[in-house]
């Protein structure tokens, strides 16, 4: 047996900062029951006191009740173990209340699962322990937070502060939480935790998420659709993002036949077989009309407008001098006066004659581009001098009449109708058909174009087979200008008879194969009524154009019913038609002479003096 | 004592209009002095400007009430880095913190003693404690660089601390005392007559020092403690906090 050890680890706490609590750890008993007893001092006084209460805070404990106790007060605290054989005193201890408060744990823990739009979060609230005096400022706690998930052995601390409630967020989802709350003075221990708050959250689904899911479901169906639609227009797309470059393509050749390298394939295949137009069916190109031209003040012919015949036009006083050579009213003649002032005269003879003549052409169609041509042409004249007034006759039918109009003809200056045919009076350019009228003047490579033309024969009047086509054929000078004209055959008759009659005409009777246009010569009739008949009715219409351009003539029915009645002229008619107005129209283009020069030759024959002269052609007496 | 307490609310509310605009001098002299770094010193002087007419008391016993909260934590670590070197029987010698040069301001002893004092007599003690401490802590600062102990240096500092804290602490609390009336205005002088010397040997010194800095740390308590009393009793706005 001993005395008893001495007490250790003296360690008091209070909770409120109003009592204490001191224990001990008690040292071997020796063997002998042992009694333990506190003593303590406070500081400034000498006297000691004993615990006042052992129980209350259990075994080797002293309770210091608010009576005994007190603040910035140093206790000296000794701790006596006491057994039968002895005493032992324990170490003393310096104790001030308020440095060793630690409070009890906060009570009162509640914990809140709020659903806040998908995004839940934990509400922890507490209470002070309830013997801390907080209200009073006498104690100033602050508190922490800690959790932990229930399968984890960490917890997570979170500082609350002096607050008494806390937000927790982040949770996971369907987890569950403990959460636990404790408490420390501003200068003291800390609390023991409190016992731990169990508490589940609920499943949820986190929006984001599930808009996710949404989006992609949402664009694989686009793409799904828009793949189907592809596929079912690929190739229309593939068409429009690709444009197929087109190949070559020419009528009438083979790609293959190019690829298969035969030339001689390639060649023939690329001479097309109707081109140029060798078949002679002249009506397929009839498309373009003769349009005789008459000298200058000539008017031409029209279509079928009679009216500007009617109009225009009235028997005139051939201004023809009998001259034979003249007495045809060679254009050629006419032509070269055309520069004097003779011209004038002859012009107005001519107007007359054209007049009348107007009556007895032939009537052709004219076509529009008659005036065209003429309006070509008419542009085209600068050199003859006297040409404005042709010029501008031109675009008007009768219009060259105007300005020479000196005879009370009524110059059917009438613009409008003029126009459809184009007196290029003008132009004597009619150079298709001077060739072959008038002397075969080798200047006049250019053949006549005539889109139509008349015979007409006037003496004085020299019919200047106005070449439509003539647009491009730059007026010669007066000197080339060719008036082609057609001499009556009977002109010595016809001599007498123009001052009668004005104008003479040939028919055209045909127009051979050989581009020989077959005229045949309106005979005068003594009569005038039957010439004017035949004035009136010798038109001759033009066919068609052959390849050659060569003309056809239409006879016209009535011509012949005109010549029934008109004897003698049948008889010339005979006649004429047995030599026949050799002509060969070739309306010919600026270099093709061979129409002229196939017409020359047989003018040539015929043409002693270097004019044409249809009666000399056929034989008639010339005057 | 609670229509006395009353009666004295509404008395320092009257005196408060009036010294208002030499609370607000003071109080950013308070701030300035107290050490804050320059962007907080500009947004408390800002706000003070903003707030000058209306600065709660309750707010201001809210900052006091931190600051010694701050000094009687120094205090409490520097007599751990104390005690780290010295050994605890050396205290045993060591003369009674009764010996206090302060001991001699009745202060309450329990907490009853405490509920039981006024706000201005509250006030007035922590002003008396905090002006007695001003010569001990620069004794304790000169002392502290010499002070043979190995962490003679982070005692230094915190001293040094210590002191600045104490001296923001008392601007305050001048400026509190203002507003509560002329009870809180009475200081009771607590003269320190250690002398500057600690000591001549290095355990006298140590002892002597170890001394100094226990009382400091229980007056810096006591401070900390009435003006969170303080603090809880104007709070009325604000139960959350008490």
């Amino acid at each position: 047996y001993s005395p008893p050890g001495k007490p250790t680890n003296i360690n008091c706490r209070s909770p409120e900062k109003e009592t204490f609590t001191c224990w001990w750890q008690p040292g071997s008993d020796g063997g002998l029951p042992t009694t333990y007893a506190l003593y303590y001092r406070k500081e400034g006084s000498e006297k000691v006191f004993e615990c006042p209460d052992y129980k209350t805070a259990g075994k080797n404990s002293c309770f210091f009740s608010k009576n005994v106790t007190s603040i910035w007060v140093n206790y000296n605290i000794t701790v006596v173990a006491t057994n039968s054989m002895g005493s032992t005193f324990s170490n003393p201890v310096d104790v001030d209340v308020v440095y060793i408060v630690k409070p009890n744990p906060p009570e009162e823990v509640i914990v809140n699962v709020t659903e806040d739009k998908d995004w839940p979060f934990l509400q922890v609230s507490w209470k002070p322990p309830k013997m801390a005096d907080t209200r009073s400022g006498w104690i100033t706690l602050i508190y922490e937070v800690r959790l932990k998930l229930e399968n984890e052995n960490k917890w997570e601390e979170l500082s609350a502060g002096q607050r008494k409630n806390f937000k927790i967020y982040s949770l996971r989802s369907g987890g569950t939480y403990d959460v636990q709350v404790r408490c420390k003075p501003d200068h003291g221990f800390w609390s023991e935790w409190s016992p731990s708050t169990r508490v589940k959250v609920s499943e949820y689904l986190p929006r984001e998420r599930s808009m996710w899911i949404l989006i992609v479901v949402f664009a694989v169906f686009i793409l799904f659709i828009s793949i189907w639609m592809i596929y079912m227009n690929f190739h229309s797309v593939k068409h429009y993002l690709l444009p197929p470059v087109p190949g070559p393509k020419i009528k009438g050749i083979d790609k293959q036949l190019l690829k298969s390298g035969k030339s001689e394939d390639i060649f023939s295949s690329l001479v097309v077989s109707n081109f140029p137009p060798t078949t002679s069916n002249y009506e397929d190109f009839l498309v373009q009309y003769l349009e005789v031209y008459i000298p200058e003040e000539r008017e031409l012919i029209m279509d079928e407008g009679k009216d500007l015949q009617d109009d225009g036009f009235k028997t005139e006083n051939s201004t023809c001098d009998n001259d034979s050579g003249r007495g045809s009213c060679d254009s050629h003649t006419l032509l070269i006066d055309k520069g004097g002032g003779d011209k004038e005269d002859g012009q107005q003879s001519d107007q007359e004659g054209s007049q009348a003549e107007a009556d007895t052409k032939s009537h052709e169609e004219a076509l529009e581009d008659e005036l065209l041509a003429c309006s070509h042409e008419n542009a085209q004249i600068p050199n003859i001098s006297n040409e404005k007034e042709k010029v501008k006759s031109c675009p008007s039918l009768f219009s060259p009449l105007p300005q020479y109009s000196l005879s009370p003809v009524n110059q059917p200056n009438k613009p409008k109708t003029g126009k459809q045919h184009c007196l290029s009076d003008s132009l004597f350019t009619p150079n298709s058909l001077s060739s072959y009228f008038t002397q075969p003047d080798p200047s006049n490579t250019k053949g006549f174009r005539s889109n139509y033309w008349e015979c007409s024969l006037d003496h004085k009047q020299s019919h200047l087979f106005h070449p439509q086509r003539a647009a491009h054929e730059a007026l010669q000078a007066q000197n080339d200008l060719n008036a082609a004209y057609v001499d009556y055959m009977e002109a010595p008759m016809d001599v007498h008879a123009l001052n009668v009659r004005p104008t003479e005409y040939v028919e055209v009777q045909r127009v051979s194969d050989e581009d020989v246009v077959l005229l045949h010569p309106v005979p005068p009739s003594h009569e005038n009524s039957c010439n004017v008949s035949h004035q009136t009715e010798d038109y001759s219409r033009v066919r068609m154009v052959n390849n050659n351009n060569g003309l056809l003539l239409l006879q016209r029915d009535a011509i012949e019913e005109e010549k029934n009645m008109c004897p003698y002229e049948e008889e010339m008619v005979s006649r004429a038609t047995s030599t026949g107005c050799r002509a060969s129209i070739t309306p010919t283009l600026q270099n093709s002479a061979t129409g002229i020069n196939t017409a020359l030759p047989i003018l040539d024959e015929m043409a002693g003096s270097g004019y044409v002269d249809t009666a000399t052609m056929f034989g008639l007496p010339t005057y | 004592m609670q229509q006395k307490s009353e009666k004295k609310a509404t008395g320092p509310r009257r005196r408060r209009r009036r010294n208002r605009l030499r609370t607000c001098r003071t109080d950013e002299r308070t701030m300035a002095q107290g050490g804050i770094s320059g962007g907080k010193l500009f947004i408390t002087a800002v706000y003070l400007v903003a707030m000058c007419r209306a600065v709660p008391v309750n707010d201001l016993l809210d900052r006091a009430s931190q600051r010694s909260d701050k000094m009687h934590s120094l205090s409490t670590l520097l007599t751990q880095d104390m005690d780290s070197h010295f050994p605890p029987y050396g205290r045993m010698q060591m003369p009674r913190p009764a010996d206090c040069h302060t001991s001699g301001l009745l202060t309450p002893n329990d907490k009853e003693q405490a509920l039981q004092v006024s706000e201005s007599d509250l006030m007035s003690l922590a002003r008396s404690l905090l002006r007695g401490w001003v010569d001990p802590l620069a004794v304790l600062s000169t002392n502290a660089i010499t002070l043979p102990h190995p962490a003679k240096s982070s005692i230094s500092s915190k001293i040094q601390e210590l002191q600045e804290h104490s001296k923001s602490l008392a601007d305050g609390l001048d400026i509190l005392s203002s507003k509560m009336g002329p009870a809180a205005q009475a200081i009771s002088i607590l003269p320190y007559t250690g002398g500057t010397d600690l000591g001549q040997d290095r355990v006298t010194i140590l002892n002597k020092f170890n001394f100094l800095l226990s009382c400091l740390r229980r007056d810096s308590h006591k401070i900390d403690s009435f003006l969170k009393v303080l603090r809880c009793r104007a709070a009325k706005l604000q139960p959350e906090l008490c």
